[in-house]
C-alpha cells in the first residue's frame, strides 16, 4: 500500500505544478470586479483559437488525472 | 414564463449552454466535498461533532464563499476567494499605479492584460492563503473548525513537511481549477461563470442554515421564510432600480445622410457598488479580531485592555458597537466604491465625443459636474439601503438565533438575488436572438 501511495503522491504534486502552469497559460476571460457583481452586460466574443482549444484539452486531462489522484489517495487512506 | 423556460430549453445552443453551466456547478459543488490528501475525513467530522460555532465569525466570509469547504478541508477549501481578493486589488491598483490605470483606459486589450495580472496574482495569493490555512490546521485545528483543543487534537495523520507542502500545492491547485472553471462558464455557458461560482456556494448553504431556524420552533420559522420573501422582493425591486439621465444626440449630416437626433437614456443604478462594501467592510471588521487572537496571553497573564474591549464587543454580531462600526464601514465604503468606479469626468468626455448632451447641461465640465451631483445623491440612498440589508443577519442573530451565514441578509442575499437577475437577463437576451419571448415580460 506505501508504494501506491507514495507513486499517486508524487503524481499529484507533478499534475498540481502542471494544472497551475497551464491554467496560467489561458488566457483570461470576464473582466475584473464590476463584471463578477452585475456590473454592465458583458460581450463574448467569439469561438477560441486552435490553440486555447487544444490547452482546454490538455486542461481538462489533467484535471482528470489530478482529481483521480486525490480520490485514489483518500481510498488508500481510508482502506489502509 | 414557464413556456419560456420551455423554449430555452428547445433551442439547442441555449440548452447546451444551460447544461454546461449546470455541470460545471455541479463539477464544483462534487470538489468541495473532496477531502484534501492528508487530511482524516473521519477526524474532521469527529471535530465537527464537538464544534459549537464559537470561531465562526472570523472565517465567516471565507467559509461563506467556499460554501462550506472551508470547514471540510476539501481540495477546493479556498474556493473563489482569492480570485476575489486579487480582483479587488487590481481594481484598488488601478487608482494608485499609472501604469494600470493606462492600461484601463486602453479598453478591451488593457482590460484582457489586467484579467491575466489578475489570474497570476490569484495563483501568489492561493499559495500564501494554503500555506497559512494548513499552517493553521496543522498547529491548531480547533481555532479553524471549531471545539477545544483536547477533544480536537489534529486532523492530520502524518504532519510532516512532505505531506504539509502536497496540502498546500493542492489547494493552490484546487483554486487554479475554480478559477479555469469560471472562465469556461463566462466562455461556453450562461451568465459570469466567476458570480455564479460563488452563487453555487452561498446557494449550496441556504437551505441548512434556514432549517437551523426550525430549532425554535415553526413559528419562529414561518416567520422568518414570510420576511425573508419580503427581503428577497425588496431587494429585487432596488437592485432593477435606476436614475435615467436623459441623452440628446445631436443631429448630424455625414454624406447625404442624417445621423443621430435621437435621444437615450444613462441609466445610474442607485445601488452601484452592489456587495462589494459589504465584502470590503466585513472583511475589514474581522481583522482586530484576529489580531486580537495572536495578542491573547498564552501564560495566564491578563490580556491588555483593548484586546479584551474586541473580544467582547467585535467578536459577536449581535453587539452594538460592533453594529455600529459595520454600519459606518459600509456607508464610508459605498461612497469610496462609486468614487472609484465611476468616473463622470469619463461620461462627460464620451457624450462630447459622441455629439451628445443632457438637455439643460452644458457639455464638458458641467456635465460632470451634474453627474457627479447626482451621483452623489443616489448613492446616498443606495449606501443606506445597503447598510440596512448588511445589519439584516446581525439582528436575525439577536432575536432568533440564527448563525452568521442568515441566508435573508447581507452579502448573501445580494449575491443571490444579483448574480440570478444578471443570469436570467443574458438567457433572456439568448432567447431574443431567436425570437421567442423572454421570461421577463
Amino acid at each position: 500500500m506505501d508504494i501506491v501511495q507514495i507513486a499517486l503522491q508524487v503524481i499529484v504534486v507533478v499534475t498540481s505544478l502542471f494544472l497551475v502552469l497551464l491554467i496560467l497559460m489561458h488566457k483570461g476571460q470576464g473582466g475584473g470586479l464590476s463584471d463578477m457583481f452585475g456590473g454592465g452586460v458583458s460581450s463574448s466574443l467569439g469561438g477560441s483559437s486552435v490553440a486555447q482549444r487544444n490547452l482546454d484539452r490538455l486542461t481538462i486531462v489533467v484535471g482528470l488525472v489530478w482529481a483521480l489522484c486525490i480520490v485514489g489517495l483518500g481510498l488508500v487512506a481510508r482502506f489502509s | 414564463m414557464l413556456t419560456a423556460f420551455g423554449r430555452a430549453f428547445k433551442t439547442p445552443e441555449l440548452r447546451n449552454k444551460i447544461l454546461f453551466t449546470l455541470g460545471v456547478m455541479a463539477l464544483f459543488r462534487l470538489g468541495s466535498q473532496l477531502p484534501t490528501p492528508g487530511i482524516s475525513y473521519s477526524l474532521v467530522q469527529h471535530c465537527q461533532k464537538g464544534a459549537t460555532g464559537s470561531g465562526q465569525s472570523l472565517l465567516g466570509l471565507a467559509n461563506l464563499f467556499s460554501g462550506g469547504a472551508l470547514l471540510q478541508l476539501s481540495v477546493f477549501a479556498l474556493g473563489i476567494m482569492p480570485y476575489i481578493t486579487s480582483s479587488i486589488i487590481v481594481q484598488l491598483l488601478t487608482v494608485v499605479i499609472p501604469r494600470f490605470e493606462e492600461l484601463k483606459k486602453e479598453g478591451q486589450s488593457g482590460q484582457t492584460k489586467m484579467t491575466q495580472y489578475t489570474r497570476y496574482l490569484t495563483i501568489g495569493l492561493a499559495l500564501l492563503q494554503s500555506s497559512t490555512l494548513v499552517a493553521v490546521v496543522r498547529a491548531r485545528p480547533s481555532t479553524l473548525i471549531g471545539g477545544s483543543s483536547s477533544s480536537c487534537p489534529t486532523v492530520m495523520p502524518n504532519n510532516d513537511l512532505l505531506h504539509v507542502a502536497i496540502m498546500v500545492l493542492v489547494l493552490t491547485a484546487g483554486t487554479g481549477l475554480i478559477m479555469w472553471l469560471g472562465e469556461q462558464v463566462t466562455e461556453h455557458g450562461v451568465g459570469n461563470g466567476m458570480s455564479l461560482l460563488i452563487l453555487t456556494a452561498i446557494a449550496a448553504r441556504v437551505p441548512g442554515s434556514v432549517w437551523a431556524i426550525h430549532d425554535r420552533g415553526w413559528g419562529t420559522f414561518l416567520l422568518v421564510l414570510a420576511i425573508g420573501l419580503a427581503i428577497i422582493v425588496a431587494v429585487v425591486f432596488v437592485e432593477n432600480s435606476y436614475r435615467m439621465i436623459p441623452v440628446q444626440y445631436a443631429k448630424r449630416m455625414i454624406g447625404r445622410r442624417m445621423y443621430g437626433g435621437t435621444s437615450t437614456y444613462i441609466p445610474l443604478k442607485v445601488n452601484m457598488a452592489n456587495v462589494i462594501p459589504i465584502i470590503f467592510a466585513s472583511s475589514l471588521i474581522a481583522l482586530p479580531m484576529m489580531v486580537a487572537q495572536y495578542m491573547q496571553p498564552q501564560n495566564g497573564k491578563p490580556a491588555p485592555g483593548w484586546v479584551i474591549w474586541v473580544t467582547n464587543n467585535l467578536a459577536q454580531g449581535d453587539s452594538k458597537s460592533y453594529m455600529l462600526i459595520y454600519t459606518v464601514l459600509v456607508l464610508f465604503f459605498t461612497f469610496f466604491y462609486v468614487q472609484i468606479t465611476y468616473q463622470p469626468d469619463e461620461v462627460a468626455d464620451n457624450l462630447k465625443q459622441a455629439g451628445s448632451f443632457i438637455p439643460g447641461v452644458r457639455a464638458g465640465k458641467a456635465t460632470a459636474q451634474y453627474l457627479a451631483y447626482v451621483l452623489n445623491r443616489i448613492t446616498v440612498v443606495g449606501a443606506i439601503y445597503l447598510s440596512v440589508l448588511a445589519l439584516i443577519p446581525l439582528v436575525a442573530l439577536g432575536i432568533v438565533g440564527a448563525n452568521t451565514n442568515f441566508p435573508f441578509g447581507g452579502a448573501s442575499i445580494i449575491i443571490l438575488v444579483g448574480v440570478g437577475l444578471e443570469t436570467v437577463k443574458q438567457i433572456d437576451s439568448k432567447l431574443q436572438q431567436h425570437h421567442y419571448e423572454g421570461f421577463l415580460q
